[in-house]
């Protein structure tokens, strides 16, 4: 499968003297399960936020699934789900109501966003607070409502972000397996998480962004092959990421410096 | 092991603390970068502290001339006056004023005795506490002035008034906190409180119409029975001093020492719960079972008429709407607002005779004022959605449709108020006549449809974050409120000219052309805008996502 989800050139952003997003060409192929890594304010988000329409681009152009998102705003956002940053619910709608709001905003008839309203609900393990307000769900079950906003609609591309922060082991299990179904089905997934295990089990490609710049892109088995080490050892993704934005030795001899509390 | 040594003593707590508010405050202002805050604060300060110096001369004015004319007993009023200002002050600041949660200081190694005498020390500090204490301060230089043989005793009854206001204090603004920690308590409260003000505006009726019909005699009978709380036992105690009859004024004090001791004892307990983690949070856990959903019959206010996306907000919008308690108290107080103005001005039992109101400038009046009160809160229609704003950018949807669902839904809650308003008008003044009735809507319809472009701009342009279940700082912004009022004075004078040249002009129908008129030339504006102000929102939703996701 050779189709591009999403493609970005020279994708900027930028808030006064910061750059936050600095040229990204970012290349993800339709139905990739991939990982976009960072330290914290690296511009992931900010990225994210660009690709979904929350936030216009300073410069440079992007493309998903072949429209250009700033002449195709609407068709691309018909494509799209987003579980954002601070996961945007209404948080005065019961989790029914918010799924069937959404399924309207999406354009589904009635019958349809009932229908799937009801099973997403069953699926994240939500039926029986149909009745309960949002704001009264706990941080996990507020973000499983998100994520079931952001599939009601059959999306293409699917984006992410810390979409397993604080959901329960057995919530987060029938998750990463609803996940894994739709990236077999096709559909692109981008997500973002601080948990590498999560994206090293998960995701078959990789892109690591560092102060505002992409600083590799490609599947695990690429990545690896670009870190030195020795023949054979297969390294984990903490290592391929540590060794690309880590500073372990100066953080060795800050260590070093706590004399009091090491 | 950790290596705290020794914890700093509760004289080296208040100090830290004090700290921490300092910066909390300076930090705050400097987040802001705005001069206008600490340009307010200032202003603020000096009209507290001239209200305060001004009611500590009343307090000792007060003081000398109940002493100096033998009229000791009185001195219980002034007391009851501090009772509940310093009672019900903080109410309203924990309400409208600044949050500080005193219980996170719990997670500092503190003793519970500590937390309990931090807990004074903020009691002594609030503005209640501190304006009292003044004018305890004022009363006891009128004592030392008029009759300084009372001194004494006065000293005795202020500490001991001080101490059972400060604990009763504490006490109240404990248990506020565990209620308002609960969201649904919380709007309630809310809720209850808006209705109470808004009930304080029939006082005058009420007492016109029963105030001598044997009220009063009753109240006065109940005086007595007062005479065991705080106010009237620094009263006694002082007038029974006066009148050398010690007895009574040791009973008085030692009344005052019991409250000392019951409302300590309260507050200790309070405290003690706090500090052994008493449980404030609403969310309860997830339940883990699994079940299948049932299947909820949606009932849209418009099936299949209106494009999907503009009925889901209009939907989404009605839950709001009976979610938000204060919203919802704006929506009870059009008619009872009619009817306050009704039984004032006009009408056959017109409270303000002479000054009363002809139906023929009643009813207009009275229409425009409803619609001031039901149009303003369009001016700043995204407050209430918090995170879900990122719902409207994220969907394929063009903002016009959020906005004509917005409005759509406005404009049928508006209708369906002027229509009872209306009904409660006919029924207070009588029918006003065809062409008056028809102007008067057909002038409705001008200034509401006048001014949703207006303020559709206006909450794009100006977004205010609000929340549901709160009073503090649950106004729109500065712009937005400006905008609002000069696009009413201006639709207001619009419609008043054209009522007066129905007048001059002796044509009755006259007023129902022209408002026809202009309310389809006001509607054709507005869909003309629909498309602009989509443009606009992309240019502002950061501004709006930042604004409202705060």
């Amino acid at each position: 499968m050779n189709e591009i989800a999403i493609r970005t050139e020279k994708l900027t952003r930028r808030f006064g003297p910061l750059t936050a997003v600095d040229s990204v060409d970012l290349r993800v192929n339709a139905g990739q399960f991939f990982g976009f890594l960072g330290p914290n304010g690296a511009g992931k988000s900010t990225t994210i936020k660009m690709l979904t329409g929350l936030l216009a681009p300073t410069s440079g152009r992007m493309e998903l699934l072949g429209l250009d998102f700033q002449r195709s705003p609407i068709e691309v956002k018909r494509q799209i789900g987003v579980v954002p940053e601070g996961m945007g619910l209404f948080e005065r709608l019961t989790g029914v109501e918010y799924l069937h709001f959404v399924g309207r905003m999406y354009g589904l008839d009635r019958a349809t966003s009932e229908k799937r309203t009801a099973e997403l609900l069953d699926f994240m393990q939500l039926a029986d607070r149909e009745k309960t307000l949002i704001a009264d769900y706990s941080h996990g079950m507020q973000k499983k409502l998100a994520l079931a906003a952001a599939v009601i609609h059959g999306p293409r591309i699917l984006f992410l972000d810390e979409p397993f922060e604080g959901v329960d082991a057995l919530a987060a299990g029938a998750l990463k397996s609803l996940l894994g179904r739709m990236a077999e089905r096709g559909v692109t997934i981008f997500l973002t998480s601080h948990v590498l295990e999560i994206v090293e089990r998960l995701c078959s490609h990789v892109g690591i962004i560092h102060q505002g710049r992409l600083v590799a892109q490609g599947s695990l088995e690429e990545l690896r092959a670009g870190i030195p080490g020795e023949e054979g050892e297969k390294k984990t993704l903490e290592q391929i990421f540590l060794s690309i934005v880590g500073q372990s030795g100066s953080e060795q001899s800050r260590l070093e410096e706590l004399t009091w509390l090491t | 092991m950790a290596d705290v040594i020794q914890l700093p003593g509760v004289v080296e707590q208040l100090k830290l603390i004090a700290g921490l508010r300092w910066n909390l405050l300076k930090n705050n202002l400097q987040r802001k970068n705005n001069r206008w805050d600490l340009i307010g604060m200032i202003l603020a300060g000096v009209t507290s502290a001239v209200l305060v110096i001004g009611i500590a001369i009343a307090f000792y004015a007060g003081t000398y001339a109940f002493l100096s004319r033998n009229r000791p007993g009185w001195m219980a009023l002034l007391f009851w006056a501090m009772f509940f200002w310093w009672q019900l002050v903080p109410i309203l600041v924990a309400g409208f004023g600044a949050n500080f949660e005193f219980r996170n200081l719990l997670r500092f190694p503190l003793s519970l005795r500590a937390f309990y005498i931090l807990g004074l020390g903020y009691g002594f500090a609030d503005f209640a506490a501190a304006s009292s204490l003044c004018w305890i301060a004022a009363m006891l230089v009128a004592v030392a002035t008029a009759r300084i043989q009372l001194l004494p005793v006065m000293l005795v009854v202020s500490v001991l008034f001080i101490l059972v206001n400060v604990t009763l204090e504490r006490v109240i603004g404990s248990w506020l906190e565990r209620i308002f920690a609960n969201r649904r308590a919380r709007e309630l409260l809310v809720g209850i409180f808006v209705l109470s003000m808004v009930s304080m505006n029939f006082l005058n009726p009420a007492l016109q119409r029963w105030g001598n019909t044997g009220t009063r005699p009753k109240i006065l009978e109940l005086l007595p029975y007062l005479s065991w709380l705080p106010g009237s036992l620094a009263g006694t105690a002082l007038a029974s001093a006066a009148a050398e009859n010690s007895q009574a004024m040791l009973a008085a004090c030692a009344g005052l020492l019991l409250w000392v001791a019951a409302t300590s004892g309260l507050l200790w307990q309070r405290y003690r719960r706090q500090y052994l983690g008493e449980e404030l949070s609403e969310s309860a856990a997830p339940a883990a079972t699994r079940r299948a959903v049932r299947k909820q019959v949606f009932s849209s206010a418009a099936p299949g008429l209106l494009p999907p996306p503009v009925a889901g907000v209009m939907r989404k919008e009605f839950h709001y709407l009976t979610r938000n308690g204060f919203s919802f108290i704006t929506l009870i107080l059009p008619p009872v607002m009619v009817m306050f103005f009704s039984m004032q001005f006009a009408g056959v039992n017109a409270q303000l005779k002479g000054h009363g109101m002809s139906p023929q400038t009643f009813f207009p009046a009275v229409m425009a004022y409803l619609i001031l009160i039901l149009l303003s809160p369009a001016y700043n229609s995204f407050a209430f959605e918090g995170p879900g704003i990122q719902s409207y950018f994220m969907a394929p949807v063009r903002m016009r449709d959020v906005l004509v669902g917005k409005n759509l839904f406005l404009v049928s809650v508006v209708a369906v108020e002027l229509a009872i308003s209306l009904s409660v008008l006919v029924w207070r003044l009588g029918f006003p006549g065809l062409p008056l009735l028809l102007s008067t809507i057909a002038a409705a319809a001008f200034a509401v449809s006048g001014q949703l472009t207006i303020a559709n701009w206006s909450a794009l342009s100006f977004p205010k974050k609000m929340e549901i279940g709160k009073l503090k700082g649950q106004r729109n912004s500065g712009v937005a409120v400006w905008t609002a009022f000069g696009v009413q004075i201006l639709i207001g004078g619009i419609a008043t000219i054209v009522l007066l040249a129905g007048r001059w002009l002796g044509n009755p129908w006259l007023p129902m052309v022209v408002f026809a008129g202009l309310t389809a030339a006001a509607l054709g504006g507005y869909v003309a805008s629909l498309d602009p102000l989509s443009n606009l929102a992309e240019q502002k939703k950061e501004l709006l996502i930042e604004t409202l996701c705060r």
